[in-house]
């Protein structure tokens, strides 16, 4: 043997050895808007989803096998999620999914995964048809109507409102938050004098500001993320509007603070993460997410670190690749303690658990109160 | 009250547009160049007011040179960009440039990040009240900022010698050559005021939301199109008129008709029904 021919050899055996390598890893395909406008919650999912593979590596993955995410940008829009689930069911081979996007490309990705039965779960997109692609897709996170039904109860029940008027975005997030509100509010004592609604591009309130000042309401209900509410509340605080105001998740963001400074002192949300909780779960993750992202720990990325605990469990419970029984040992999560709390899924595969208000107190997310009531936060079943 | 008070906050939204759109029509003026990078060079403005501010520590500096330094990327974006391709039909330098708007997009994501900008301690917190209108001090700013500057503008363009030039060179730029104009020079000099403005208006809207992000000028990129068509392409009183009254038309357009139509889709309502009564826009010649 020559040199030449021993070179090739050895190169040809090192590829052999990766491949086998690689057949020891359980893949688990991840899809996030890494670009576009979502691109900082892309960010803080993927952030999450890494920190949750890398604690599950370090306690010895499935069964021995190493996982790997493997991860493709849908710039949070359909048309590149539908490509995107395909390459990582077909191409890449995952025996489940997880979205770390959107609710748009999270339903078209999720009929993809339903159609090739691969499990796929929803770390935080709201919309309500995504869990009714069928028995494969999950959720771990709140519906929209869920959520808002609890911002009714906070509303009336524990602020004591009877005036509220609505800020409503005007996407499925927005709407299905303030179709739960509403849904609830004559229960809890709240009358919706006003509702306006903005778009996602809409960063400047003006004229919504002068509206609601003109109402003067006993609170405000506004959905939206980080990047609307923020304009917002430092905008209708700016121009003297005092009444409480109450967000959702979609707030649920260190960045929330640094864009509405002072004036988000006071504001409450309906989330799952709590800052301030005893369980170790949610504590070790806040501070592990710290340390690895630079940046304090959100929903998005609670939820995400949250969608691949549970996967992660079900493909150790399961004890095969077989993705029917993987499905089925998902479906079959009982009380599983994760960083937004405990895991449980109804017959739709939509999660249960309790919502976590939280206040903002000098500077920072603090605990307010939980909502635990499970009449009032039952997600629909079909 | 409601009603002045929204037809204040329609008058500060315009005075924004109006920033912005003027240096958007004196390029189409002169060049006959849709110029949809312009509002990526707003977005540089806001960056740099917010990115300087949080570095040096003085907002002063970071509003006086945001908008010579963006100027000057307005005159390089003309150089490098336009004018290889100014022999090309009108749909070559467009698409060029809506190329260029994508990348700088993409480009602030990579150098700023994805979460967006904000002031560590946002200047100029205070609010103003004239009797049942309460606003924001920056809003007034707004307003006045630029009334100011574009009433600068009509005066260089009205009665000083480069303002001569430069009409000139608008209205026909081979006799303006002939009679010894140096037309590359005012296309400079075009280019260096609109995006200057840009950048004025990009640090007032970084105080005002005090959030700056990769895609802030997503929004600016096609509804500064709807304006100076409504305005008749390349006329700047028309310009200034379309983006003050499409101003006031959103303000209460987002209360009384926010159910029905999104705020954004209201100026291109605008924009058609002024079309089907003037197609040559508000001021455009017949």
């Amino acid at each position: 043997m020559n040199f030449k021919t021993f070179l090739a050899f050895a190169a040809v055996s090192a590829i052999a050895l990766t491949g086998s390598a690689w057949a020891e890893s359980v893949k688990i395909g991840f899809n996030a808007p890494l670009t576009g406008f979502a691109a900082a919650d892309g960010k803080s999912a993927l952030t999450g989803a890494e920190l949750a593979v890398e604690q599950a590596n370090a306690e010895g993955g499935i069964n021995g096998k190493t996982i790997e995410l493997v991860v493709y940008d849908d710039g949070a829009k359909p048309d590149q999620a539908v490509p995107a689930a395909k390459k990582l069911i077909g191409q890449d081979g995952v025996k489940i999914g997880i979205s770390g996007s959107y609710s748009g490309s999270t339903r078209a990705a999720a009929q993809v995964f339903q159609d090739a039965s691969v499990p796929y779960i929803s770390a935080y997109a709201i919309h309500p048809d995504i869990t009714r692609s069928g028995k494969y897709v999950f959720r771990t996170s709140f519906m929209g109507e869920v959520q808002g039904r609890a911002g009714a109860k906070l509303a009336g029940e524990m602020l004591g409102a009877k005036k509220v008027v609505l800020i409503t975005l005007q996407n499925d997030f927005g709407k299905s938050l303030a179709a739960g509100f509403k849904s609830k509010a004559a229960d809890f004592g709240v009358s919706v004098v006003n509702e306006y609604q903005y778009s996602i591009k809409d960063r400047q309130f003006g004229p919504i500001v002068s509206k609601v000042r003109a109402d003067n309401p006993d609170a405000i209900y506004a959905s939206g993320y980080f990047f609307t509410a923020g304009p917002l509340v430092k905008q209708l605080r700016a121009r003297g509007v005092k009444a409480p105001i109450i967000g959702q998740e979609g707030y649920d963001s260190d960045k929330f603070i640094d864009i509405a400074g002072p004036a988000a002192e006071g504001v409450i949300i309906t989330t799952s993460l709590d800052r301030d909780s005893k369980k170790p779960e949610t504590m070790n993750f806040i501070k592990s997410f710290e340390a690895k992202a630079g940046f304090g720990a959100d929903m998005v990325a609670a939820s995400a670190h949250t969608a691949v605990k549970v996967a992660v469990a079900a493909m150790r419970k399961a004890g095969t690749d077989d993705p029917a029984a993987i499905r089925d040992a998902i479906a079959a999560t009982r009380n599983l303690a994760v960083s937004t709390g405990s895991i449980s899924f109804n017959g739709l595969g939509e999660v249960t658990k309790a919502v976590q208000n939280q206040v903002v107190k000098g500077g920072k997310w603090r605990h307010h109160s939980v909502i635990d009531d499970p009449a009032l936060l039952a997600p629909p079943s079909e | 009250m409601l009603f002045i008070d929204l037809l204040v906050q329609g008058l500060i939204q315009g005075s924004s547009y109006a920033l912005i759109a003027v240096g958007l029509t004196l390029v189409y003026g002169l060049l006959r160049i849709l110029h949809v990078a312009h509002a990526g060079l707003f977005t540089l403005g806001a960056y740099i007011a917010v990115v300087v501010t949080n570095t040096l520590g003085s907002f002063w500096l970071a509003a006086v040179i945001a908008p010579p330094i963006v100027g000057l990327a307005g005159m390089l974006v003309y150089r490098l960009l336009y004018e290889p391709i100014l022999d090309q039909p009108p749909f070559v330098p467009l698409i060029a440039s809506i190329g260029l708007f994508i990348c700088m997009e993409e480009g602030f994501r990579l150098i700023f990040g994805p979460y967006g900008n904000s002031f560590d301690e946002a200047p100029f917190s205070a609010s103003l009240s004239f009797g049942p209108v309460y606003m924001q001090g920056v809003e007034a700013a707004t307003v006045v900022i630029a009334f100011v500057l574009l009433g600068a503008l009509a005066v260089l363009a009205a009665r000083t010698r480069l303002g001569t030039a430069w009409r000139a060179s608008v209205t026909d730029p081979q006799m303006a050559q002939s009679f010894g104009i140096d037309i590359v020079k005012v296309r400079y000099l075009n280019f260096f005021i609109g995006s200057a403005l840009a950048a004025v208006a990009g640090v007032l809207v970084a105080l005002l939301n005090n959030f700056v992000e990769p895609t802030l000028g997503s929004v600016p990129s096609y509804k500064m199109l709807a304006i100076i068509v409504l305005g008749g392409l390349g006329n700047v009183k028309g310009t200034l008129v379309a983006a003050l009254a499409l101003g006031v038309l959103e303000s209460f357009g987002t209360i009384y008709a926010g159910h029905l139509i999104d705020r954004d889709a209201i100026a291109f309502l605008f924009l058609i029904i002024v079309l089907m009564v003037r197609p040559q826009g508000f001021f455009g010649k017949a």
